[in-house]
């Protein structure tokens, strides 16, 4: 290409930044549609319960109150989840945790809909429930699903680890807990659904894939997907939780029912009782190496708790399992994963998806490898780093875009910056420094990923992109939008993306899974590239000369002093405009179901961190005072962006390793942000300093590839590390609360 | 949120009247931070709303010889960042500071977080140790109490329905003093797990306490003075284990709870640590104070 770099690269600003920050951009909630009613959901009080009778004789009589739905008024199926569909819309006969919905109450005002929600009476039959996966997989504990509570057991096996272990000079081993997490997006879900005179239906939504809104919504209903539409509005994050549309069904269910356009949105406590969470593990992992600290085997055992149901349990966990060994090559593997079902608050997909929390243990136990062996904790991995030879846990070995040595190399200059600081601990605090790493496959694991992309090109020269992967607030439009202008030469500013609405553009899968600029980035590039060629040979026909020598620049092809432009080629070969389709699909091999070995995605990012923090040794607090991150995205298309990517990440990353939890008592019992824990901008570093690698995936948009998850997947560990080196106590359990700090700091021993 | 009637009196005369006619029918507005929950949630449903914003002599700060006076829709921005309330009276200033967020200084007054009464105010530790009063009108008389006889448990105040929080008071402190307002919370914009205020001043010419009071939030039903604590010290010239020995006593008499948040034990231990920090920080400032006297002649 011969302008490349032109603006891949460049720090455009987003179309969508100043409306948000001057509160214009719109939301669901701000969507209001003539005759529209209000839809409440109303949700089990108990974990675990038979739903005998459900009365709404009184409710249905309160002023305003238009239906009262229950499973029996759905029309087709009565399942929902991004994977596995095992999530009734409204529990017919049985509720498996606090907060399953039973009914939804429509009426004129969100406040009858309240009203009348409180006048439904449901006679539930109290049953035992199993709250802990550990205690949900011994015999004879109540059942969550009628096939038992180990939803999901993946493996991972290579090589002889008991020998290897036996052989070992060195062996760790420990047990690691994380905890239940929240998403915490500013903006809780929310829909509006119409019903058009065609009998179709329409969603607007607040999503991370419309195009499963439309089928969640078209099962419900058994109508065709053709005949349902879905708009996405601006979403004000998703993070992995707006894959399951448990709120578009309800407002489609009302629409449909009453015949009135109808929204239905989550309150804040609603969102956090309801909406699934990151999965907690308990996490067993011993690992062998030799005295030089290389690596020799890793036995791991992973319980990630699921909660009610296993939509996305199953992919979670297998991708745990799979990055077992982290970015490190280890010869023998042994890992078992299993999602596990209790009768708490389901679990699925969040921002990370399971890299997360084995990442904490892995990394935890990395350090203290490298205390028992006496390597600084950069040169034991070091020693141990994946490069351009060597497998990752399911034996694939990636042949290009692996700076991770690098990336380790620049982390430790980060780290060395710290240790100055060390010694100047004011009184009364315990200073550390810890790293953490981690690599992660882009796209999904159990399956390929395809995306498309529609681009075509008017002869005014301004572009138009269809691809159904929806900007959630990251950015991924102005990096849709960069590529393009790079292969068609035009300025951004005429380029319009079309991702939101499923009638246009192609469905992509959801945007989740770091797959964005990797896949649509792609698909984008190749369509453009044809529409490039086509306009091209075209005019290479009229000019008399070879589509190589021509440039096409700003509406015109150009070649020499010549030109033409493109409202005269279009015109001359009878074209309105010129549009081309591609796809875009990594070549993967599935994993093999009993050894977990095969190629799991077309590319892996990398992470390295370095943090630098205080404990308060009288409190237990933690405060993190430096953060470095090292990002590995193949090749930089927009630092604006990116950065911008780190740094939420981070941030996130804190919350999880300090203070978030979402704490189950029943139902889910801190369903507040007084009591549920984000971090503010108080809580953070200053400063945290991002560093950007870039080692051009060859496969990628321009060399890109996706990096998102890879900024928080392992700031807990990295963060644990700082704290376990400041107390010289090992952290096992996140999050690590001032309360917790605080007990390790004076019990030792516990 | 039930509808209510909304009164905005221009004066303090209209604002007692309209309590005289409402009593406990109705609730005062302040900023709105705490009462607009409220409303929501239902947990209060007012027939009538009466907004003190308006009127002017419930606002401000004003320094004289006698002390600082602040009124009840004072905000708590004003009050964190005004040069008045700070100094001596600057305990005050960071108990302000520490209220909630940003957003939510510029908005809530002092008046309104002294009758919210939650026992993890953070202006009230430090208004207790400063020894503030509390001056209360209603249309029949005024009255002034002191601070800490002002909070009767969770969300009780001493006010009676025709009442009203006018202003704080607090007495201009006597000689070389020093004061420290702690807190131990799990974010920034947490509610305090625990908080803390000591207030001390130091015999003439010599470094010797003469009187210090200790103030303790979240720990009880109400904001607490740990007297037991203020007896180790008072009159001595203190050492590391007089201190220690203050704080240990703070955290015996003080009686938190297991929540959400935190546990008991752990909340007991931080009144320790925290009331020993607090201690060591206000004698440091006491002593400094009088260093900076010397300096000055």
């Amino acid at each position: 290409m011969n302008h490349v770099g032109k603006i891949i690269g460049k720090p455009i600003l987003r179309k969508d930044a100043p409306g948000k920050v001057a509160g214009e951009a719109r939301y669901v909630d701000d969507l209001a549609l003539p005759g529209m009613i209000y839809g409440k959901v109303l949700r089990s009080p108990h974990p675990h319960a038979r739903v005998r009778s459900i009365d709404a004789s009184r409710a249905l009589k309160h002023p305003g109150v238009l239906a009262v739905l229950t499973a029996q008024d759905i029309p087709g199926a009565n399942s929902i989840g991004a994977i596995i569909k095992d999530q009734p819309i409204l529990c017919g006969d049985v509720v498996r945790f606090a907060g399953d919905a039973v009914a939804v109450v429509a009426a004129e005002t969100e406040r009858a809909a309240e009203e009348a929600m409180a006048q439904v009476v449901v006679n539930y039959e109290v049953l035992p429930a199993v709250m802990d996966p550990l205690k949900a997989m011994e015999p004879g504990a109540p059942s969550v699903h009628p096939a038992g509570n180990i939803g999901t057991h993946f493996k991972a096996r290579r090589g002889d680890v008991q020998a290897a272990l036996r052989d070992a000079a060195v062996v760790l081993e420990r047990r690691f807990f994380t905890q239940r997490i929240e998403h915490a997006y500013m903006e809780p879900e929310g829909a509006v659904a119409a019903v058009d005179p065609q009998g179709g239906i329409t969603i607007w939504s607040s999503t991370q894939y419309p195009h499963r809104d439309r089928e969640e919504v078209s099962r419900m209903l058994g109508l065709p997907q053709s005949r349902v539409r879905v708009h996405q509005m601006t979403t004000g994050g998703g993070f992995g939780g707006k894959l399951t549309p448990h709120a578009q069904c309800c407002a489609a269910l009302i629409a449909w029912k009453t015949g009135r356009p109808a929204k239905v949105k989550y309150q804040r406590d609603e969102s956090i009782i309801a909406s699934h969470k990151r999965h907690p593990y308990v996490m067993d992992l011993k690992l062998g190496a030799t005295k030089e600290g290389k690596l020799l085997a890793i036995e791991a055992t992973l319980v990630g708790d699921t909660g009610a149901y296993l939509y996305e349990g199953r992919a979670v966990i297998t991708k745990s399992v799979t990055h077992v060994t982290g970015p490190y090559y280890i010869p023998s593997v042994k890992a078992d994963g299993y999602a596990v079902f209790t009768h708490t608050v389901p679990c699925g997909a969040m921002r990370g998806y399971g890299i997360p929390q084995i990442a904490f243990a892995l990394e935890s136990l990395m350090d203290e490898l490298a205390t028992r062996v006496g390597l600084d904790p950069i040169e034991v991995r070091m020693r141990n780093a994946l490069d351009t030879t060597l497998p990752t846990a399911t034996g694939q070995v990636l042949h290009a875009s692996v700076p991770f040595k690098e990336m380790l190399q620049r982390t430790k200059r980060a780290a060395d910056s710290f240790k100055p600081l060390l010694a100047k601990a004011p009184k009364g605090k315990r200073r550390g420094i810890g790293v953490g790493c981690s690599t992660r496959s882009i796209g999904s694991i159990r399956k390929s990923s395809r995306s498309t992309a529609i681009v075509t090109l008017s002869p005014d020269g301004s572009v138009t992109i269809a691809c159904g992967h929806v900007d959630l607030g990251q950015g991924s439009d102005i990096m849709m939008a960069q590529v393009a202008a790079e292969v068609l030469g035009v300025d951004v500013d005429r380029i319009q993306l079309l991702t939101n609405d499923t009638a246009v553009a192609p469905d992509c899968e959801s945007t989740s899974a770091s797959r964005v600029t990797y896949l649509s980035g792609n698909a984008v590039r190749l369509a453009a590239e044809k529409v490039r060629r086509q306009v091209l040979e075209l005019a290479g026909r009229d000019l008399g000369c070879d589509p190589e020598d021509l440039r096409l620049v700003d509406g015109v092809v150009a070649y020499r002093e010549r030109g033409i432009t493109l409202a005269d080629l279009f015109n001359r070969h009878v074209y309105h405009e010129i549009t081309a389709v591609a796809d875009f699909m990594p070549e993967t091999e599935p994993l093999d179901p009993e050894t977990g070995q095969g190629s799991a995605a077309g590319t892996y990012s990398f992470s390295t961190h370095a943090a630098l923090v205080d404990v308060d040794e009288g409190t237990g607090q933690v405060q993190v005072l430096r953060y470095a991150a090292v990002c590995d995205v193949g090749r930089l298309i927009n630092p604006i962006t990116v950065e911008g990517q780190v740094r939420g990440g981070v941030m996130m990353g804190i919350g999880y390793a300090l203070t978030e939890e979402v704490k189950v008592n029943g139902g889910v019992s801190n369903p507040s942000f007084a009591t549920y824990l984000v971090p503010t901008s108080f809580d953070v570093p200053e400063e945290i300093s991002v560093e950007i690698v870039e080692d051009p995936e060859p496969t990628g948009p321009f060399g890109a590839k996706g990096f998102a998850e890879g900024t928080l997947d392992p700031v807990g560990a990295a963060v644990a590390n700082a704290v376990s080196a400041a107390i010289g106590v090992r952290v096992v359990r996140l999050p690590m609360t001032s309360e917790r700090v605080h007990a390790l700091l004076h019990e030792p021993s516990s | 949120m039930r509808s209510f009637d909304y009164f905005a009196p221009q004066s303090l005369g209209d604002a007692t009247s309209l309590l005289r006619r409402y009593g406990s029918k109705s609730r005062l507005l302040a900023g709105g931070t705490d009462l607009l929950l409220r409303l929501e949630r239902r947990l209060t449903e007012p027939s009538v709303v009466i907004d003190l914003k308006k009127i002017r002599a419930l606002s401000g700060i004003k320094a004289s010889g006698k002390g600082l006076r602040i009124g009840a829709v004072t905000l708590m921005e004003e009050i964190a960042s005004s040069p008045l309330a700070q100094g001596r009276y600057g305990i005050i200033a960071k108990g302000a500071a520490a209220v909630g967020s940003i957003q939510t200084q510029n908005r809530a007054t002092l008046g309104g977080n002294l009758c919210n009464a939650s026992p993890a105010a953070d202006t009230a530790p430090p208004l207790i140790a400063l020894s503030a009063r509390a001056r209360i009108a209603s249309s029949r008389r005024d009255r002034e109490v002191p601070l800490e006889e002002f909070f009767l448990g969770p969300g009780k105040t001493c006010l009676q329905p025709n009442e009203l929080l006018k202003e704080i008071f607090i007495p201009a402190p006597a000689g070389r003093s020093g004061g420290s307002f702690q807190r131990c919370t799990r974010t920034a914009m947490d509610i305090a797990l625990v908080n803390c205020a000591v207030f001390l001043s130091l015999a003439p010419k010599r470094e010797t306490i003469a009187d210090i009071r200790i103030a303790l939030g979240a720990v009880a039903p109400t904001p607490l003075r740990a007297r037991p604590a203020e007896d180790v010290l008072r009159g001595k010239n203190p050492d590391k284990g007089a201190v220690e020995e203050a704080a240990d006593r703070a955290a015996a008499g003080a009686s938190p709870i297991d929540d959400i948040r935190s546990s008991a034990s752990y909340r007991r231990d931080m009144v320790r640590i925290l009331t020993r920090r607090a201690i060591e920080e206000a004698l440091k400032e006491a002593l400094g104070s009088r260093q900076q006297k010397k300096w000055q002649r």
